[in-house]
């Protein structure tokens, strides 16, 4: 629930009542009021008529209007109490039941006790009561209507700034290169949220710009000392007469440089792509890069005895960087081919839509998608680093492609989505 | 110039590191270069006013200035000097800067020993052209223009990757080449696991110049390598 609303259904439902309150009370007071005039207005008739009985020492004649009624009776024993009280009179036929305002009190005339009753219509009151009661709700309509209106146009207006700080924060990157860019505002809490997450957002693209820096800075570092074993061994593997025991080690610890070395250029690979340091993007003709690498390891098929089946259209055109779209090749087939079986085969189909590359293989006992995560590698192949396919999905998700990668015995297939 | 005079040849190391600069110099002496050594920017341009070199090997961050500004210099004062760029950075742009400015070739570090001598070797070449574009090592002529490689004036049947591999044998002679190397030179160094690979390369082009004219001159080194050599 919105904010907005809930304030709205908290202030409309309390202002409904507040005004139905008011109105029940109005209406108490009023018809109070109105009671205790007619009340006045029955004494000042009760005096005239004990001033008429004084003087004239008769009844005066009872009259039956519609408003005003004087009736006399003689008293039925038992004492006649001066009172006021509210009754509700049938109508004669032609009128409504009328509810009157009466005094009963005790007259004397000739020594014979009368209950005289005065009477007076309580309609206009009525009608009074009904025209708050229409007032009140004409009141709570109105109300309604404006809180409406301002809602629609005011709040929204009002809110803005707080949903536009809000989709900022949301689109917030932290690789990308602009901070956060929000919009000013006069209103004290906006305004105090909108500095509130300048500083954060500022705060963590610094820090996330000095470890990038730090990372790579070291990856860099660590390549001129790996320079400088391999450059040792490559020497120090030229002496004559080396032992065997010696040329093991010197070639061991000159395979593990060059491993050391390759995963540390695979990790700065994948921070410079998460850079965006290969931000230009290109039309690349992707099937004549697919071929040229295909061919370019024609040998290594040949000496795996690897059958590789082409389904490539000509010409496909893909919007993206020239460099990463080598590298993408290069990685899905260096896969096809390590993980491949003797006497395999590779299965490689490219139209404007997608590029599979599918191989035979050994059987997988995990689910495929983890080999999109970093160093993730099923343990039976030992000499991979478990960064080829990050890089692939990396590029993919650098370029809008959809990547997947699925086993169906005995295939492993990869699939690129262009659209 | 002939290249037939090795002893003329001359290169510049310019590079910080001096293990790495004494390494490389090392290598490259027993190609009977003549090696000097520059480990700061001031050095290196004084040198190059003063001294015209077939091949410098340039890194691009040393103390005292970018190595680029170096190249700059070189084109501004045109000088002939071959440059081979090493460096540490492997950025697309530094690649794209240094042959943009007229570098000859671009290698990032690590690299191996003989892959360097194989880059100069080839820069060496094109430099000191003089329509001498064969290479001789015994009895075998490699033609780098056409591509081609004969013994005994007899032209071999060698594929694309068997040619390279001749070529990367006949610039590294008498050195012991990690099978490593050799993977990355034919494949680039994205293939991992190729090494077992090459051993039928080198089965096939030591077959084809046997037959060609008892050129047996690929020696296995146990446990490490290969060595092309006629002892």
């Amino acid at each position: 629930m919105k904010l907005l609303a809930k304030y709205n259904l908290v202030n409309v439902a309390t202002t409904i009542i507040v005004l139905m309150l008011s109105g029940l009370v109005y209406y108490f007071f009023i018809e109070h009021a109105l009671v205790h005039q007619l009340d006045k207005s029955l004494v000042a008739e009760e005096k005239e008529i004990t001033d008429y009985i004084k003087e004239n020492n008769a009844l005066p004649e009872p009259s039956y209007t519609r408003d005003e009624q004087e009736v006399y009776a003689p008293a039925s024993g038992g004492m006649i109490t001066r009172k006021f009280s509210s009754i509700k009179l049938p109508g004669n036929g032609y009128y409504e039941n009328v509810l009157y305002r009466q005094l009963e009190f005790a007259v004397t005339v000739k020594g014979k006790i009368y209950k005289a009753d005065v009477r007076k219509s309580q309609e206009e009151t009525e009608d009074l009561v009904q025209l708050i009661l229409k007032i009140t709700l004409a009141i709570v309509l109105l109300l309604l209507v404006t809180l409406f209106i301002i809602n629609r146009f005011v709040l929204r207006k009002i809110w803005k700034p707080f949903y536009s700080t809000l989709q900022q924060i949301k689109q917030f990157n932290v690789k990308g290169k602009d901070n956060v860019s929000l919009e000013p505002t006069n209103i004290n809490e906006f305004a105090e949220l909108n500095d509130a997450v300048t500083v954060m957002a500022t705060r963590t693209i610094h820090e996330y710009i000095e470890i990038k820096s730090f990372t790579e800075n070291a990856s860099h570092e660590i390549q001129t000392p790996l320079a400088i074993i391999a450059s040792k061994l490559e020497l120090l593997s030229q002496s004559e007469n080396l032992e065997e025991e010696q040329m093991n080690a010197i070639q061991s610890i000159a395979d593990t440089t060059s491993r050391l070395s390759k995963l540390n250029q695979s990790l700065l690979l994948l921070a410079k792509i998460d850079n965006r340091q290969f931000a230009t993007a290109d039309k690349i003709n992707i099937s004549a890069v697919l071929l040229r690498h295909i061919s370019n390891y024609e040998e290594l098929f040949h000496a795996k005895e690897i059958t590789v089946v082409k389904n490539i259209i000509r010409e496909v055109m893909i919007t993206t960087n020239e460099t990463l779209a080598e590298i993408l090749i290069v990685n899905l087939l260096t896969n096809a081919i390590k993980h491949n079986i003797d006497k395999g085969f590779i299965n490689v189909g490219l139209n404007e839509k997608h590029l599979i590359v599918s191989n035979t293989g050994k059987v997988l006992h995990v689910n495929p998608a983890i080999f999109f995560e970093r160093f993730k590698k099923d343990s039976t192949f030992n000499d991979s680093m478990g960064l080829g396919l990050s890089i692939v999905k990396k590029i993919c998700e650098t370029y809008g492609f959809g990547v997947t990668y699925h086993y169906e015995n005995p295939l492993h297939i990869v699939t690129i989505n262009f659209a | 110039m002939n290249f037939n005079k090795i002893s003329s040849v001359k290169i510049l190391i310019v590079e910080d590191e001096k293990e790495l600069s004494d390494g490389i110099a090392s290598y490259l002496k027993s190609e009977d270069y003549l090696c000097e050594t520059a480990d700061n920017f001031d050095k290196a341009i004084a040198k190059i006013d003063v001294y015209d070199y077939d091949c410098i090997l340039l890194d691009i961050t040393i103390p005292g200035g970018n190595g680029l500004d170096i190249l700059k210099e070189l084109k501004e004062n045109n000088k002939m000097d071959g440059v081979l760029i090493i460096s540490a950075r492997n950025s697309l742009d530094d690649k794209i800067a240094g042959l943009t400015l007229g570098a000859d070739d671009y290698l990032s570090k690590p690299f191996h020993l003989s892959e360097l001598s194989a880059r100069v070797a080839a820069i060496i070449r094109r430099k000191n052209f003089d329509g001498n574009n064969l290479l001789k090592f015994e009895n075998i002529v490699i033609d780098t223009i056409a591509k081609s490689a004969s013994v005994k004036n007899k032209v071999l049947e060698l594929t694309k990757k068997e040619y390279e591999l001749l070529l990367y044998f006949v610039s590294n002679k008498n050195r012991v080449i990690s099978k490593n190397a050799i993977a990355e030179h034919l494949w680039g160094d994205d293939i991992q696991g190729a090494n077992d690979f090459i051993y039928t390369h080198i089965k096939n082009l030591r077959r084809k110049l046997i037959e060609a004219g008892k050129a047996d001159y690929i020696k296995s080194v146990y446990g490490m390598g290969y060595k092309f050599s006629a002892q």
